[in-house]
This record gives C-alpha cells, sequence and structure tokens, in this order.
C-alpha cells in the first residue's frame, strides 16, 4: 500500500526527515511513533502529497506520489494533524465539497456523505455549522472527510490529539474498527494509542527511523536485562542470599498488599551472564534458605522503556 | 481539470455565507447609487447633449476617476481571503492533498471571485433601464461599458489573487494588491505627464483610465482586451507556480 525508500525532507535551516524507508501492507494498521518534532508529520505531509521530498520515492498503491500524484491521491484519506475546516460550512456542505473533490460522482454524492458521516459518527450534527462544533467533533468531520471517497489507505496525523478521554476512546473504537476494511498509518506520541489499535509500529526520532515491528518485536527490544517475581520472605533473608549468588548485581525490594508475605523482586544482573542459568541458581539459593518463591521470570518492559530507550538522547545538547 | 466545479462552487459558497460580499455589495452599491444620483442630477441641468457624452458614459468612466478609484478598492477586498485565509487556517493541506491541480484550485477560486465582481454590477443594470424611462440609451454603449468593467475588473483580481497567494495575512493581501493596482493607475496617468515618445506610449497602452474611456464610447480597442488578458494569464500562471512552491516550503 505504502512503499517509502530513502525518503528526505531537508528544509535548509533544518532536516526534519533523514533516509527514511518502511512499507506498508495491505489491511495493516501501522502506528507512526515519535516525540513531537520527530519528523512524523513531515513524512506523513509528504506521503499526502502536501510536501515535496528532498529526495527518495513514496509510491501509493503502486502509484509514485511525485509522478502520478493525482492518481496516488486518489487511494488514499489523509487528515492532517490540526484537522482544518472551513468554520463557515455546515458538516454536510463541507463533506459534499470534499466528496466531489474528490471524484465522488455526482448520484453517489449524497450516498457517500451519508454513509461517511454514520461512521464517523457526526450524522445528528449534518446542519451544524462546523464553527460551532467543539474539537472532538471536527476531528471526526475530519476523519468523515477522509473516509469519503471510500479510499484504501488512510493517513491519519494524530487522530486523538486534543481530545479528552471519552472521545478518546470513542476514535480508537472507530479506528479499530476501520483497521477490518481499510489500511491505516496513524502516528501519535501516545504509546497506549499504538497498544489501543495497531498491528505494528514504525519509531522516528530526530529524522531517523530507529525501529520498527510488530509490538512484541519492539517490546523485546526495550526489555531491560533482569528478572523479576514475587517471593514469600517473612524472614527477611532473600536479599542476603541472593548477594551470594554469582552473576546477581543489585536488587531491589517492593513490598506487596500483604507485606511481609507477599514482596515484589527486581535483580539486576550482571552483564555478560546467563540469565536462566542465575534464575536456576537463585531460585535454588532462596528455596534453600526458606525463602517462597512464588514467581520468578524475565523483566518485563513497557512500551514506554522501550520508547524511551530508543528516543532518549545521551548526548543531549548536542545539534539536531 | 479536475477539481475545478467543486474548487468553484464552495469558493462561491463561503463568499456567499459569509459577511464579506455582502458587505462589500451593500458599501459598492451606496457608492454607485450616490454617484449615479449626481451624475443624473448634472446632466438634467445641461441644455443639450453631444452624441457620446451622456450619463451612461460618465456613469462608466468618462472624465472621471471616481470608477477606477471605487474599483481600486473593491477588488482587493474581494481578494484578499482567496488564498490568505486558507494558508492562515490551514485548510489549504486539506485542499491540496485531494486529488486537484494547483491550476484547478487557482481557476476555481479566481473564477467565484470574478463571478462575484460580475453579480455586484448586476444591479447597475437598473441604472440604465431609469435612463431609458427618460430618453433613449445607446444599447451598444452600455455593452461595450460592461465589458471594459469586466476587463479592468478581471485584471485587477488577478492581482489580488497573486498578492493573496504571496501572505498568510488577508490585510497585507489587501494593502499589498492596492499597491498593485494603484501602480497600475499612476503609470496610466504618464500619459498625460510625460512628453510624445515611448514612455508616453506605454503609459497610454497601460492606462486603465483610458480603456473605460474608450469603451464607455462604445470603442473596444482589441489592445486593451490584449492587454487585460495577457496581465489576467500572466497572474494567474504566477499563482499557480506560487502555490505549487508551497510543497517546497
Amino acid at each position: 500500500m505504502i512503499e517509502v525508500s530513502n525518503l528526505v525532507k531537508d528544509y535548509g535551516t533544518v532536516v526534519a526527515v533523514r533516509d527514511v524507508s518502511f512499507r506498508v501492507g495491505k489491511g495493516e494498521v501501522v502506528g507512526f511513533l515519535g516525540p513531537n518534532g520527530a519528523g512524523k508529520s513531515t513524512t506523513l505531509r509528504m506521503l499526502a502529497g502536501f510536501l515535496g521530498p528532498t529526495s527518495g520515492s513514496i509510491r501509493i498503491h503502486g502509484y509514485d506520489v511525485q509522478r502520478e500524484p493525482i492518481a496516488a491521491r486518489r487511494h488514499l484519506g489523509y487528515m492532517p494533524e490540526a484537522a482544518p475546516l472551513y468554520p463557515e460550512l455546515r458538516v454536510r456542505e463541507y463533506l459534499h465539497f470534499r466528496a466531489a473533490l474528490k471524484h465522488v460522482p455526482r448520484r453517489e454524492r449524497a450516498r457517500a456523505v451519508e454513509a461517511a458521516m454514520e461512521r464517523a459518527s457526526v450524522t445528528e450534527l449534518a446542519d451544524t455549522l462546523i464553527l460551532h462544533l467543539s474539537k472532538g467533533y471536527r476531528q471526526r468531520v475530519a476523519l468523515a472527510d477522509a473516509l469519503v471517497a471510500s479510499p484504501p489507505l488512510l493517513i491519519l496525523d494524530e487522530p486523538t490529539a486534543g481530545l479528552d478521554p471519552n472521545q478518546n476512546r470513542e476514535v480508537r473504537r472507530l479506528i479499530r474498527e476501520l483497521g477490518k476494511t481499510h489500511t491505516i498509518l496513524l502516528s501519535t506520541h501516545i504509546l497506549s494509542e499504538v497498544e489501543a489499535t495497531c498491528d505494528r509500529a514504525l519509531v522516528i526520532d530526530r529524522g531517523r527511523l530507529v525501529a520498527e515491528g510488530t509490538l512484541d518485536a519492539l517490546l523485546a527490544l526495550g526489555r531491560r536485562r533482569g528478572l523479576e517475581g514475587e517471593l514469600r520472605d517473612p524472614e527477611r533473608r532473600a536479599a542476603d542470599v541472593a548477594r551470594s549468588v554469582h552473576g546477581v548485581r543489585a536488587l531491589s525490594f517492593r513490598d506487596g498488599a500483604d507485606a511481609p508475605d507477599h514482596v515484589h523482586v527486581t535483580v539486576e544482573l550482571d552483564t555478560d551472564t546467563d540469565e536462566k542459568a542465575i534464575a536456576e541458581r537463585l531460585v535454588a539459593a532462596w528455596v534453600g534458605a526458606g525463602v517462597g518463591v512464588r514467581a520468578l521470570g524475565p523483566g518485563k518492559s513497557s512500551l514506554e522503556d522501550v520508547f524511551a530507550a530508543l528516543t532518549e538522547h545521551p548526548e543531549a545538547g548536542a545539534p539536531a | 481539470m479536475t477539481g475545478f466545479f467543486a474548487v468553484y462552487r464552495r469558493e462561491m459558497l463561503s463568499l456567499w455565507v459569509t459577511p464579506l460580499a455582502w458587505v462589500l455589495l451593500v458599501v459598492f452599491l451606496l457608492l454607485e447609487g450616490a454617484v449615479f444620483y449626481s451624475i443624473v442630477v448634472h446632466f438634467a441641468t445641461l441644455p443639450d447633449l453631444s452624441v457620446d457624452t451622456g450619463p451612461v458614459q460618465a456613469f462608466f468612466g468618462q472624465e472621471s476617476i471616481l470608477l477606477l478609484l471605487t474599483l481600486m478598492l473593491l477588488c482587493p477586498a474581494l481578494t484578499m481571503r482567496t488564498f490568505a485565509e486558507e494558508r492562515r487556517s490551514g485548510t489549504i493541506e486539506a485542499l491540496l492533498t485531494a486529488p486537484v491541480t494547483p491550476t484547478a484550485v487557482v481557476l476555481g477560486k479566481y473564477l467565484a471571485v470574478v463571478t462575484t465582481y460580475a453579480l455586484m454590477w448586476a444591479p447597475t443594470v437598473l441604472y440604465v433601464l431609469i435612463l431609458r424611462n427618460t430618453g433613449t440609451v445607446d444599447v451598444p454603449v452600455v455593452l461595450t461599458s460592461y465589458a471594459g468593467l469586466l476587463g479592468v475588473g478581471a485584471t485587477y483580481l488577478a492581482a489580488g489573487t497573486l498578492m493573496s497567494a504571496m501572505t498568510r495575512s488577508q490585510l497585507v493581501a489587501l494593502l499589498l494588491t492596492i499597491f498593485v493596482v494603484f501602480g497600475l493607475f499612476v503609470l496610466g496617468v504618464g500619459e498625460y505627464v510625460f512628453e510624445d515618445g515611448p514612455l508616453r506610449e506605454i503609459a497610454a497602452h497601460l492606462s486603465m483610465a483610458s480603456q473605460m474611456e474608450d469603451f464607455s464610447k462604445g470603442i473596444v480597442d482589441s489592445r486593451r482586451l490584449v492587454l487585460d488578458g495577457s496581465l489576467v494569464a500572466l497572474c494567474l500562471f504566477l499563482t499557480v507556480r506560487v502555490v505549487d512552491s508551497w510543497r517546497w516550503g
């Protein structure tokens, strides 16, 4: 659906996108993830044909965005970040205009507009001036606009930015539902959004693609080496015992609800050690010492950790 | 030309559902009505008239720059929002990512303001009808006068469309356009300033005042129309290039 190769956008004063390549296959819902200012919007604007790339190529549905812009744009529904709309028009008038602009044949226009309003749940606002709509409803009208010509591909730039939690949940539900019938590329800087809606994520930072993969693969990337577990340790001996096990560097304990019967433990390991072998020795030592081992496994990570690991800059302050 | 009609219709709708066109229309008609009234009163006191001076000719710009001055304010106000507003509010992004060509967008917007301009003149046909009730009106002269108005207006509106694409501020677009059309007018004044020679020729050729003078006498000089057409084409071509250039910002 989308093939991007070696995409570069140089604004002259700043290079916003540096050599980005990726593909999005038919039927996928892909999250385009990155901190603010990472180049997400610039990349999506190039995909939608609003900005021209400095170099590199983009194909949408097989059409080169530069050479066959009209054909490429006919196959995508793009929702810009700020959801810009004409405030002086009514919702239905606006969507009629957009449908005409997007080559929906005259006879089918009214039906296409009604269907798009239905999907984005704005039917009851059809005759309201856009001027009077709240941010959340504007967002939905922009989404209805992206849907109105029923393109196979949707590109949504921060579809939930500025929404309240209820609207947020509503839009995510909508995206999941649309994902069954459309290919979707959506950008966000909110990780839970990717978790909630996407099959796969692309992580961009300072114009570079720093990671790409399914959510599980990304989670594995950011996983800290170490072990996590739960112990029953009434005599408080787990720490002393563990320190004698070779390969254990540090431990931290957090009492659970029914402390000290239930203690949460995080174990940091020396580098270049076999995690599994240490886990085995640790369990043996604890059990031998009378500590109840209720669970022990590889350290978990959240998408937040991955994001931080991939995009934090030890050389902060260096020119971007 | 894909998207042309959609852009044209949206532009007409936006022009007429917002107060701008109505405010301009009211001010314009009040002004023209006052001018017409004073012209009629003036001519009513004259004993006899020669063939090509009369209230109709006077109204359409003969021996007076009143009409041109009105156009120099009306046209920039009509075009100032064309592109500036879309860029300020960001709607330009939605517009240019739709499957439309920049040419269709520019032509759609331009023809919408030209149509609006023509609609503003439409009520003045009443003045001609009023005059016909009390005397004879030279119909071909009326027609050529309106053609001249359309020519001058089309030129000013094209300049305004270009200026509106140059800035995100409607006010700046308005001032730039007034500056340009007033500059064109001042060049035309050269006809009465310069000695005989090439400078005077150029000034006379560029003069929008002389154009209205000619057309209001029933003289259709094709050179005038070629000038209008060339200026419109140049401005619109540049506008398309400017719109295209935003991709590379």
